[in-house]
């Protein structure tokens, strides 16, 4: 154990040294803070429209900044050599690349944290404290389970493939990932052996669509962050099941590949 | 199937094998092979071809070859880095890769990249804790290593501002952070200056004294003979010689370099004897063979004093060069 956190505090550490990350996050306060603005040219959606941008900035550069950490993690520690040094101490490979993607979650949790008090300091500012409620604490919950997901398939790509293809990868599989209700009915209207093959795509690639749920019908109730409960605590249970277990086989997979790689 | 090894040359015991189950033997190699595959066709590289030694416990032992010989594979292979094509590799009697092993074993790569945004300090400490050394153990060590590798006015600044020198340095600080038994050092004098060659060669005779097994490759060979008890030729991928340096280099002389002051009168040089350049003093190189004593008798009939008289044998250069000629013809 003692192990795993030495190399997740590097990896957090390295991640907090690093100014391009800083600049992200700054932007994304930005686009936070911009909430305000444009509740002002909306007309009685001020809050809406605050939650609603927040809420964006979070899910955008908390991915944006999963990916970006994530194809170059285990890519740098090959080109770079550094893995020479940790490698032959008395660490197994899967320790090795289960504390890189604890430290990678340690900085998105931190970068979800500071970006969701950002979004809560707006959406206080203008509507008062009953703007932050339950809902707020669960959509930001969904979308760190959903850069949990995105994180470990960034690695997987990393564990064999060049930064820019990973990144390239890894940003299809949110792409598409989003869109798995959409693919599905297109699956169903294309039918034959392309919708065969949509259908195959859908069960292997992750649903994080889950992540996003407001607006959607679940188990025939619509639901929404703006009102009401938003969703229920078994909701939250079972994604993040779901999160964790998708998360554990394709860095599993990772560390598959990883276990039989030459450092030459 | 286990290759021929090249017999170990060494007058204490009769064979390699004989020597290895007499003594405690560290890490050993048993016809190890590494075959890359290159390109987009897949080329096939051999890089090392059937290498057999073993490293015995307390000895410093070097490991030689040019260039591409193969060094840094076969100890990336001991390392647990790189798996052999075929062969087997063991450390502390456990195969490759093995953490009860790996925990006694301290390793400096070749040209070492470290994390650069972290400060010697931090650095060690990280080291320590992947060896599983607690906290409190690691700040004094690290302390002691920052100290005894002359780091010491650096321990504050990011590795990313280091030389070359220091990062060697550092680099066998992070070795030594889990108190190995058994350190394993791949070039560690390329890049350094004189002073900074001869601070790791004595630090790798301490090691030495402190009773750590020290296997360490290299190209300069001035090092090795002040350092080494045993030696390993690699060349092409194949081991060439291995054993003591004195068994290995022969004992024969090659020639005899005399320097004389004042010349004689009449200097009637032996045939195939040769001068030396230089100024003042008269150096001569007389070939093997050739009746030094009588040449000595009438250079002082000759009036000539006789400042010195050195046999020449086989140096480590010349065994060097003869076994990575060898390979080539």
């Amino acid at each position: 154990m003692r192990r795993i956190a030495a190399v997740a505090r590097n990896t957090f550490r390295e991640a907090a040294r690093n100014k391009i990350l800083y600049s992200l996050l700054f932007f994304a306060l930005a686009l936070i803070a911009s909430a305000l603005a444009l509740g002002q040219l909306s007309v009685h959606e001020e809050r809406r429209m605050i939650r609603d941008v927040g809420l964006f900035g979070v899910d955008v550069f908390s991915v944006l900044i999963a990916i970006f950490v994530g194809v170059n993690l285990l890519y740098k520690e090959l080109a770079l050599k550094t893995v020479y040094t940790i490698l032959p101490k008395p660490i197994a490979r899967w320790e090795f690349v289960l504390g890189k993607w604890l430290g990678v979650m340690a900085t998105l949790v931190a970068q979800i944290v500071v970006m969701g008090v950002a979004v809560a300091v707006t959406s206080w500012f203008e509507s008062g404290s009953e703007a932050v409620d339950a809902a707020l604490v669960k959509a930001l919950w969904l979308l760190l389970m959903n850069v949990t997901i995105v994180t470990s398939v960034a690695m997987l790509f990393s564990s064999f493939s060049s930064p820019f293809l990973s990144g390239l990868f890894s940003l299809g599989v949110f792409v598409v990932g989003r869109s798995v209700p959409d693919v599905r009915v297109l699956a169903e209207r294309v039918g034959g052996a392309p919708g065969r093959v949509l259908s195959a795509g859908c069960a292997v690639l992750p649903n994080l669509h889950l992540f996003t749920p407001s607006g959607s019908a679940i188990a025939g109730q619509h639901i929404t962050v703006h009102a009401g409960p938003f969703v229920g605590a078994s909701y939250l249970a079972w994604t993040s099941l779901y999160a964790i277990g998708y998360s554990t086989v394709v860095l599993g997979l990772a560390m598959l590949i990883f276990r039989r790689r030459d450092f030459v | 199937m286990i290759a021929a090894r090249p017999a170990e040359a060494d007058a204490a015991a009769p064979s390699g094998t004989a020597r290895a189950s007499a003594r405690d033997v560290v890490l050993r190699a048993e016809d190890v092979r590494k075959t890359f595959r290159l390109g987009f066709f897949r080329k096939r590289v051999e890089a090392v071809r059937g290498v057999s030694f073993t490293v015995e416990r307390g000895e410093i032992f070097g490991f030689l070859g040019p260039n591409g010989a193969g060094k840094t594979t076969t100890l990336k292979m001991l390392m647990g880095l790189i798996f052999p094509t075929s062969g087997r590799v063991e450390a502390l009697g456990r195969a490759v890769p093995d953490r009860a092993a790996k925990r006694r074993i301290g390793y400096l790569p070749e040209t070492p990249y470290f994390y650069e945004y972290l400060t010697p300090e931090e650095f060690l400490d990280f080291a320590g804790a992947l060896c599983d050394v607690p906290a409190a153990a690691r700040r004094r060590r690290a302390d002691q290593l920052l100290g005894r590798v002359g780091l010491d006015h650096a321990r504050g600044r990011p590795l990313r501002k280091f030389s070359k020198g220091m990062l060697q340095r550092i680099g066998i600080a992070q070795a030594l952070m889990g108190d190995p038994d058994v350190v394993v050092l791949d070039e560690p004098m390329t890049g350094l200056d004189p002073l900074g060659r001869k601070d790791v060669r004595d630090l790798i005779l301490e090691l030495g004294r402190e009773g750590k097994t020290v296997l360490y490759s290299t190209h300069i060979l001035p090092d090795v003979e002040m350092t080494c008890d045993r030696v390993a030729i690699v060349v092409g991928g194949r081991l060439r010689s291995v054993g003591r340096l004195a068994s290995l280099l022969s004992a024969r002389v090659l020639s005899t370099e005399i320097v004389l002051r004042p010349a004689p009168a009449r200097p009637g040089l032996p045939a195939g004897a040769r001068r030396l350049p230089g100024e003042g003093d008269v150096a001569l190189e007389l070939p093997a063979g050739a009746d030094v004593d009588a040449f000595l008798r009438a250079a002082q009939a000759g009036g000539a004093g006789i400042v010195s008289v050195t046999p020449r044998r086989e140096s480590l250069e010349d065994l060097f060069v003869r076994e990575a000629q060898e390979k080539r013809e």
